[in-house]
């Protein structure tokens, strides 16, 4: 554009071209400038490290260095095993585990997140005494992860407390050692830790429904159910795809939980990791990272799939 | 259906937002609630429509008092302030939900709520949603979902106020339409006494919770009941001359100079304003008025024949059987 | 060699080690006149060696400050390779050396300038307590206690000068056990996995360790005797794990546990009653009042060590520190201080001046307490007339049957224990 202003000057309105593309350029330029520094943080915290771990996920290594070489084995042992039908490998027996995780964690989370949600956005009239009962919800994070994963132990162990009231009501005769270092035991953690990561953004999509809509359903006929199925849920369903994605990704990823309500018995993905991280077979354990990775955008794919988040949004 | 409320009221804690209220409104009448904000009329229209619970008191529709009744239970619909179409569904969806409410089969309630969007001129745009429809055509959809069930009595809270001037006329004119070809009746909350004049049948000036007046558009003009009414109404001057209940006279029944008659007081001219078929000429004059300057409306050929200017002292006075004697 | 080779810490480090390299060498010889500026020495270990009071006294007794940098075992093999500027002195296990000397970020210990050199323990310079052999399977410090050369990367098979690590504590591990649940006596460690305690006993998911310990079991029930427990071949690796794999999914683990933490709650809470541990969590459970034996067993212990090493760069005031507080820690009053935990410590004789007869008789000869035992803190650990769970030193030390280790298929190793663990 600017040629053309140069080399044809007699035309009249070639004076404002020039200008005109200077201060889309500018704006251009500034529109950049002002993405840098995300941009920037994205990639020395993001981009790169993600690029490095799948780097060395490739390479060879022994017990004390890493050789850059290509090699494929770090996946191959991955999937050691897999082929065989009989018996399940461990990665895929490790991510069943996990994905049963995800799925019971998620349905719980979902159902009483939502009610919590529904209860603050709906039934609770003044925003002071939302604020309380929000950080109420928070209570969970007020102390470490470990100490509050030890205190189960007096619960739910063997003498805890519920199977001594249990005992002390002759409702069981011998102690349910199931309450502890179970599946049961590692869900309810995992429901009493991530509840609040549902009840925010769920909270957050119900405050923003125009309460005529209600009422507009109601003047329609539709009963509470109606309401909630027909209206509530569908303009709540940002929030309970950000919180699912969040929940998801925080069972996929934990591996403490998994440890220490599991009684360090069962297998997580993240535990897989770990433990080759500390025996600094840092390429194993960068396969695998790639392997979990893979899975869990799958999952976001998929669930993004269902609800179009940024046309909710 | 004939609407009737019964000593109506609704409180709040101890205050009383409407304060036992009577108003009978026949059947196929436009009703309008008229009244400054925070008088009661919304109130009211929410009682009637079941949205807002009774404190004590009545609404009879048609044969029977509703109660605590559900709104679909009362033969009633509501048009909300900003039409609260739901954003995830469609236009068709929007229409046809109180039909899915009652379980009417997919293709039933289609068909109906094709029709109703016909009716309203925007079956064309039966696909889009909400976020995608101008605020006429959404207020338009608004209308088909009130009316799809068919009801008796439409409830319409401030339904034009989102609209501009231009757009806020036509859809006037359009749901006066629509209202007398269904025969129902409306009831219509606005604070624009120009709308309640142009719409309604019954014309209801409501004033911290109690009805000032009810009566026809021309019934409450010619003869407003209060100096609330007078003043809300406008077109009105209120005179209280020395020692004498106050009285209303119509602004285009002021008259100047030779017409001013014997009881002419003289009025100081303090602003002249040209309207084209007429001329707003504004008066101070002492002893006559508590509130402000008056306002005399003159035809613009007599105003051509006599004109006056800024500043001058003229006698002002009204034709004797305009003056209308206000109740205190 | 044309292979090119990228160690962990060229990649991670990149030209910062260099630079320090280059930059510290010409202070040394100057004299060490600035008093005014102590020298800080950052040490790298576990946090079970760092106490505040051997901190304390160091800078009391040298001026030198001690700046503890804890971390967990696994992770302090990992700094080591990884970052390798990020510490002046390290404590590491000495199983560890198999991967920390190969990476050449280590330099060997000059014996002449460590007093005590030769009064350091025979457990670790030849192998042997009062002339007797003891258990040396796995990682047994006297296989890599000496280097051929200051920087080599190659253990010596007979003393050198250059020694890798300089012992700070040592101790015989074996099963703790719950006596007030249990009631009989236990003598041996297929009682780990005997199905009368089914849903009660654990092992520690430290792949390295825990495999030990189940080995020390299978031989115990007389299935397979190893030639060597500490470096397993693949089929004996399959061998124990599926073993593992069998107890585990009768149901034999209540849990597995990692760290001391978790040890002292599951057998305090009754949810194990027989289980690997480490002795100070046997101490920590009975000082909560939970009666908890350190059970010697008859197949022997299997024991672990630590040492300081100095990292390669050290130089200067820095190095010349590092040797005084190694001295200084080798000279009694440290190793008194951690007997009084029940570790040991690597000069006995100096130790055994800084305590008291009465403490000496109970922790290092066996003998019953004359008095109440208390710890370094003050704390009573045992009232008088007890006796400390395995004897004596030379029982306890002498009766060791293997020594932590790295195996050589370490990472089959570590890929079948996942696969244990999600049996």
């Amino acid at each position: 554009m600017t040629d053309i202003a140069l080399t044809a000057p007699a035309v009249a309105p070639a004076t404002a071209t020039p200008s005109l593309t200077k201060t889309s350029r500018r704006a251009r330029r500034l529109a950049y400038l002002q993405a840098a520094p995300m941009a920037l943080v994205f990639l020395v915290f993001f981009i790169v490290p993600l690029a490095l771990t799948l780097m060395v996920s490739f390479w060879e290594y022994n017990e004390y260095e890493i050789i850059p070489a290509f090699t494929v084995q770090n996946y191959i042992d991955v999937f050691d095993g897999c082929l065989s039908t009989s018996d399940p490998c461990t990665t895929l027996r490790t991510y069943l585990s996990t994905l049963k995780f995800c799925f019971l964690t998620w349905v719980f989370t979902l159902g009483i997140g939502f009610t919590v949600a529904y209860f603050l956005a709906f039934h609770v009239r003044s925003p002071r005494t939302q604020m309380v009962l929000f950080l109420i919800c928070t209570i969970p994070f007020w102390t470490s992860n470990v100490i509050r994963m030890i205190s189960w132990i007096p619960l739910l162990g063997r003498n805890g407390l519920v199977n001594d009231t249990l005992r002390g009501l002759g409702i069981i005769d011998r102690p349910i050692e199931g309450l502890l270092y179970s599946d049961f035991s590692v869900v309810l953690a995992f429901v009493h830790l991530n509840t609040v990561f549902m009840i925010v953004p769920i909270f957050n999509s119900m405050a923003r429904i125009d309460r005529s809509l209600l009422e507009a359903a109601y003047d329609a006929g539709a009963s509470g159910w109606q309401t909630l199925w027909n209206i509530v849920v569908p303009l709540t369903k940002p929030g309970i795809a950000i919180g699912s994605i969040f929940v998801i990704t925080l069972v996929m990823g934990d591996f403490v939980t998994v440890g220490l309500m599991g009684g360090q018995q069962i297998a997580s993905v993240g535990k897989v990791i770990q433990v080759q991280m500390s025996s600094l077979q840092f390429p194993a354990a960068a396969a695998n990272a790639v392997v979990l990775l893979g899975a869990v955008m799958l999952m976001i794919v998929a669930m993004t799939r269902l609800i179009d988040l940024r046309k909710e949004l | 259906m004939d609407v009737e409320l019964i000593r109506l009221t609704k409180r709040y804690g101890g205050t009383a937002a409407v304060d036992g209220i009577d108003l009978k409104i026949r059947s196929g009448d436009y009703c309008c609630l008229l009244g400054p904000s925070g008088c009661g009329k919304t109130t009211t229209l929410r009682m009637i429509g079941g949205h807002e619970t009774v404190t004590s008191g009545d609404v009879v529709i048609g044969p029977r008092a509703v109660g605590d009744a559900a709104p679909s239970e009362r033969g009633t619909a509501m048009m909300f302030q900003s039409y609260a179409l739901f954003p995830h569904l469609n236009c068709r969806d929007n229409v046809a939900f109180s039909l899915k409410m009652r379980g009417i089969g997919k293709a039933e309630r289609r068909t109906k709520a094709m029709a109703m969007l016909d009716l309203v001129q925007m079956s064309h745009l039966a696909e889009r949603l909400p976020a995608q429809l101008s605020g006429g055509q959404q207020q338009r959809v608004a209308l088909a979902r009130a009316l799809v069930t068919g009801p008796k009595v439409l409830l319409l809270d401030e339904p034009l106020s989102a609209l501009d001037p231009f757009l806020r006329v036509r859809m006037r004119t359009e749901l006066k339409r629509i209202q007398k070809e269904l025969g129902l009746t409306f009831i219509h909350v606005t604070h624009s006494q120009e709308e309640a004049m142009a719409l309604s049948d019954l014309a209801v000036v409501m004033n911290g919770g109690r009805i000032e007046q009810a009566g026809t558009p021309r019934d409450v003009f010619e003869r407003p009941a209060s100096a609330f009414v007078a003043k809300f109404i406008g077109g009105h001057n209120i005179i209280a001359l020395p020692g004498e209940a106050p009285i209303a006279v119509r602004a285009d029944r002021m008259r100047l100079g030779a017409q001013a008659g014997a009881a002419a007081r003289p009025a100081r001219i303090v602003s002249v304003e040209y309207q084209g078929s007429t001329v707003h000429v504004g008066l101070e004059a002492d002893g006559m008025s508590e509130a402000g300057p008056l306002t005399a409306i003159l035809d613009d050929d007599a105003f051509a024949a006599n004109p006056v200017a800024l500043g001058e002292t003229v006698p002002l006075g009204w034709d004797a059987e305009a003056a209308h004697r206000l109740s205190a | 060699m044309t292979e090119i080779k990228l160690s962990r810490r060229t990649l991670l480090q990149g030209a910062g080690a260099t630079g320090v390299m280059l930059g510290a060498g010409p202070i040394t010889g100057f004299p060490n006149v600035i008093a005014a500026e102590p020298v800080t020495l950052r040490y790298l270990g576990t946090a079970v060696n760092q106490s505040a009071d051997i901190a304390r006294k160091v800078k009391e007794d040298l001026g030198i400050i001690i700046e503890y940098i804890p971390v967990v075992t696994d992770e302090v093999a990992k700094r080591v390779i990884t970052q390798p500027n990020s510490f002046d002195i390290v404590d590491s296990e000495y199983f560890s050396l198999k991967k920390l000397i190969p990476s050449g970020n280590m330099m060997g210990m000059d014996a002449r300038r460590i007093k005590q050199a030769d009064n350091i323990t025979t457990v670790f310079t030849k192998g042997e307590l009062n002339g007797k052999k003891i258990g040396d399977q796995g990682t047994a410090p006297k296989k890599v206690f000496y280097l051929e050369g200051q920087t080599g990367k190659t253990f010596a098979s007979s003393p050198t000068e250059w020694i890798t690590l300089i012992p700070t504590t040592y101790n015989a591990d074996t099963l703790g056990i719950r006596p007030d649940l249990i009631k009989r006596p236990i003598t041996s460690w297929k009682e780990l996995l005997n199905p009368e305690f089914k849903g009660k006993a654990s092992i520690l998911n430290i792949p390295s360790i825990g495999i030990m310990d189940a080995a020390m079991v299978i031989e115990a029930s007389g299935d397979y005797t190893y030639p060597d427990k500490g470096n397993m071949t693949k089929a004996e690796i399959d061998r124990t794990i599926k073993v593992l794999i069998e107890a585990k999914r009768a149901g034999q683990f209540r849990a597995l546990w990692q760290d001391f933490n978790e040890s002292v709650n599951l057998m305090a809470s009754g949810e194990t009653v027989i289980q690997s541990m480490w002795s100070p969590a046997v101490t920590k459970v009975r000082s909560q009042g939970v009666a908890c034996t350190y059970q010697p067993l008859k197949e022997g212990y299997r024991a672990w060590a630590s040492g300081f090493g100095l990292p390669k760069t050290l130089s200067g005031k820095k190095l010349d520190a590092a040797y005084d507080f190694v001295n200084w820690f080798l000279s009694g009053w440290a190793g008194a201080y951690l007997n009084r935990q029940g570790y040991y410590s690597a000069v006995l004789e100096t130790a055994k001046t800084q305590m008291e007869p009465y403490e000496w008789a109970f922790w290092m000869e066996g003998k019953p307490a004359e008095k109440d035992i208390k710890g370094p803190d003050g704390s009573l650990l045992e009232k008088a007339g007890a006796v400390r769970d395995g004897g004596s030193f030379a029982d306890r030390m002498g009766g060791v049957a293997c020594w932590n280790a790295v195996m050589d298929e370490n990472t089959y190793m570590v890929r079948k224990w996942n696969e244990f663990i999600a049996a």
